[in-house]
């Protein structure tokens, strides 16, 4: 099935096509945020081809991840757990 | 044992791989694509409590929880013995659930108008916050039913906003069906859920397959019969060969999704049972088909609206916990087709085993036959995007823009093909 695992936004670039540098699982990665131009640093996202697909409140990244370590398929950094 | 992912696998953004299999003479034999991203959960809930497995389940998936939660939701209730909800959480259901088809499907749209594109997922969003879902994942369903019905500011400003909405997406459906491109057509059956009377129906308790050759080959099998419909070639595997045991592992192949939904029967709302009419005649296409079920939805979620059921009457059935030593199916035709939960109890009520066979895996060997035809030439201007972009597997490549899927092509040579 299609895993989702929640990205943390660390930085925005703006503009017509703004960009957001996001923290996952430790990585960091740039993406789109022409889909969802009302994200904030600090917001919890889900990416999708190089774009921000959706913007998860604090809770739901947070019960996501936790589903994530449960299962023990990944490593959570210490401040996410 | 603890299983731990290859998250660059899973998780790159861009990452996608197709294996062309050639022979000693550089003839392409067969085409696959590479499942590695799309990782089968199921034998990781191995003994968790069956109640909560939904739950984890929809909060692994980046895309259409809202069908997880349906399914998973769905098996439980097989479990606890009921055998329907009533009619007013069925309605908030089906709002959830054709508000999340639009969301899912927006996306495509984004580089084609973007404004469209918007409107679309914050109708979407709209329609399953009033159902209940306000977040990523859903909160809607509880076995039995739902946790809550509809407000009547929701309902109003869906109202408001839906009509402009339909109207924009039918001309685009109208466009998208007019350029429909030509594709190799598929030797497997169509399955899609179905109603009482064969009409396609994404939430529906009856599971219909027509082959080929457009013959009725199972008109309208219940969930509980699973396990006597559809079998895996290959058990467990990220790409199972998933087969209609009517038709055996060499015959039953099928494919699930916008075009198996339209070509199993009549739509029940009346502009996108026009545009399937123009759809069929010309032989369309999945981004043709996908565009008249974003049609269907928006016209379902009106006729919801209108008949107002979701926002009066019982919420629940009573449930008494779950069955034991049992097993349980639920299902739901999602945005790329359909999702299957099948959860086995053991006699401590937690999960022995569980089933989670989504929309991609069945469609993988319809993705292969696709790919085939684009890499040995066989079909006049299909590419490798093109037949990606048809199956649609739940990847981040499948709603890339135009020349921007970035697929990785490993050839390799076939088995005994040297």
């Amino acid at each position: 099935m299609c895993v989702g695992i929640p990205a943390e936004i660390i930085a925005i670039t703006p503009g017509i096509l703004p960009m957001a540098r996001v923290l996952l699982n430790g990585e960091e990665l740039d993406c789109q945020l022409a889909y969802f131009p009302e994200a904030e640093i600090g917001d919890y996202v889900l990416i999708q081809n190089g774009f921000v697909m959706d913007v998860l409140d604090p809770q739901a990244a947070a019960d996501s991840l936790a589903a994530f370590a449960e299962l023990g398929v990944i490593e959570l950094p210490a401040e996410a757990g | 044992m603890t299983q731990r992912w290859v998250l660059d696998e899973i998780v790159d953004p861009f990452g996608a791989k197709v294996v062309v299999e050639t022979d000693a003479a550089g003839q392409v034999r067969a085409a696959r694509f590479d499942l590695a991203g799309l990782p089968r959960v199921d034998a990781l809930l191995a003994g968790q409590e069956v109640a909560a497995v939904p739950n984890l389940v929809e909060k692994l998936c980046g895309i259409c929880p809202a069908a997880h939660h349906l399914a998973g939701v769905g098996a439980l209730e097989a479990l606890a013995g009921v055998s329907e909800v009533p009619p007013a959480a069925d309605a908030v259901r089906r709002l959830l659930h054709h508000g999340s088809a639009l969301e899912t499907h927006a996306p495509r749209l984004i580089a084609h108008d973007r404004e469209t594109a918007l409107a679309m997922r914050r109708f979407g969003k709209a329609a399953m916050a009033a159902a209940g879902s306000p977040g990523h994942f859903p909160t809607t369903a509880v076995p039995g039913g739902v946790k809550a019905l509809v407000g009547a500011e929701a309902a109003e400003k869906l109202a408001a906003d839906a009509p402009a909405l339909r109207d924009t997406l039918v001309a685009l459906a109208r466009e998208q069906v007019a350029s429909g491109a030509s594709l190799p057509a598929f030797g497997g059956a169509d399955v899609a859920l179905v109603d009482r009377y064969g009409s396609p129906d994404l939430v529906g308790d009856r599971l219909r397959a027509v082959t080929a050759d457009g013959g009725t080959l199972i008109s309208g099998a219940a969930a509980a019969g699973w396990d006597s419909l559809i079998a895996e070639l290959f058990p467990g595997a990220a790409a199972p060969r998933p087969y209609l045991m009517a038709l055996g592992p060499e015959n039953g192949r099928y494919r699930v999704g916008p075009v198996a939904q339209l070509r199993v029967g009549e739509l029940t709302t009346p502009i996108a049972a026009e545009l399937q009419a123009s759809w069929l005649a010309s032989g369309g296409d999945a981004a043709g088909a996908r565009a008249i079920m974003t049609v269907h939805a928006v016209e379902a979620i009106i006729s919801l609206l209108e008949t107002g059921e979701f926002g009066s009457g019982e919420v629940a059935v009573p449930v008494d916990g779950f069955a034991p030593d049992a097993v349980g199916v639920g299902w739901v035709d999602g945005p790329r087709g359909l999702l299957v939960h099948r959860y086995q109890t053991g006699a401590d009520g937690r999960l022995v085993s569980a089933q989670i066979l989504t929309p991609t895996a069945q469609n993988e060997p319809w993705l292969a036959e696709l790919l085939l035809a684009a890499a040995s030439g066989s079909t006049a201007g299909l590419d490798l995007e093109d037949a990606v972009r048809e199956a649609d597997p739940c990847l981040p490549c499948s709603s890339a823009p135009v020349g921007g899927m970035g697929l990785q092509v490993d050839t390799v040579a076939a088995e005994g093909g040297n």
